[in-house]
């Protein structure tokens, strides 16, 4: 049941013709884990927190530095030398009092994966590196457990929304790490840009706990903020594929 | 038929109020707004007939009957 207080709170998307209270109670009953509390994981954590998902986990080993400040909107200049996922968590506690926020201080590896993302209703992957996006796709492959990759680069990025045994996996459309790919500190990345992409995440991610819109899945939207050019590349699943190849689209437990 | 007494409710709260326990009703069911005159009465009705409602105004009484 929702409150007086979260009938008020929410109520500018309770107006919305594709909700209703009860979607409402479907965010609220729903667990999503953000992995990386940097220039992806604070817009998109707001957004899961605002929209009032129930129970939010945040996932980051690093500590605020003041070059995170000029793109990772969650931390402030208070917080440098804070722990990235408690200065995130402690802000959006303040900023949504109804929801449940944990920080989780670690970085994804190939012995946590797995527990990292066990139990999510929807996982958002905000990290900034290929090995991670690998480890998380793998776990949430094995466990089905729909996930939103995102990254972004200078002015763009892209977005990945992916229904294990339903949809192209991360591997599918990536077998391998590209050699020598750019990474944000020799590249560097503009806040507005990678605001963009992480609303992206939230807003997908939002639609899949809700059951409302388009159901991701086969297309890539990639981002670029330059042009404001956005373009959807479709992928398709690979029967080979390490991660997904044995996962039958009828096993799906939501479709 | 059930009657929702939302005067003194600004918008979109009456709207929001109405719609939650038209959620709850089944298809057919009846419900009666008491609406201020102004907004309320002017959008709440088109709210309503947006969602797909079949819906009845008489003053700032508004029936509407889930569909």
């Amino acid at each position: 049941m929702l409150s007086e207080r979260e009938i008020e709170r929410y109520s500018r998307q309770l107006v919305l013709p594709e909700w209703s209270g009860a979607v409402q109670q479907r965010l609220k009953d729903a667990t999503a884990i953000v992995i990386g509390a940097g220039a992806l994981g604070s817009p998109a954590a707001t957004y899961l927190a605002c929209a009032g998902v129930g129970r939010i986990g945040i996932v980051d080993g690093d500590w605020v530095e003041i070059s995170n400040l000029q793109r990772q909107p969650l931390h402030y200049t208070p917080d440098i030398d804070a722990q990235k996922s408690e200065s995130a968590a402690q802000k959006l506690g303040v900023l949504n009092t109804e929801i449940m926020v944990e920080p989780y201080p670690v970085e994804v590896d190939p012995d946590n994966a797995a527990a990292i993302v066990a139990g999510a209703d929807v996982v958002l992957d905000c990290t900034d590196s290929f090995a991670a996006r690998y480890l998380i796709n793998d776990a949430c492959c094995a466990e089905r457990i729909p996930l939103v990759e995102g990254g972004a680069l200078g002015f763009g990025g892209i977005v990945f929304a992916i229904r294990p045994g339903a949809s192209a996996c991360y591997r599918c459309a990536f077998p391998t790490a590209p050699a020598n790919a750019p990474i944000c500190s020799d590249v560097g990345m503009l806040g507005a840009a990678a605001g963009v992409i992480g609303s992206l995440q939230a807003l997908e991610a939002l639609k899949l706990l809700a059951g409302v819109g388009r159901l991701p899945g086969d297309r890539i939207l990639q981002f670029d903020g330059l042009t404001l050019e956005q373009t959807l590349v479709q992928t398709s699943r690979r029967r080979d594929c390490s991660a997904c190849a044995g996962l039958a689209a009828s096993q799906e437990s939501r479709a | 038929m059930i009657a929702m007494d939302l005067r003194g409710v600004p918008c979109p709260m009456n709207w929001v109020r109405a719609r939650l326990l038209l959620e709850t009703l089944d298809a057919g069911a009846e419900l009666q707004l008491q609406l201020d005159p102004g907004e309320p009465i002017e959008s709440v009705p088109r709210s309503a007939v947006e969602d797909g409602h079949d819906v009845a105004v008489d003053g700032t009484c508004v029936t509407i009957t889930k569909r």
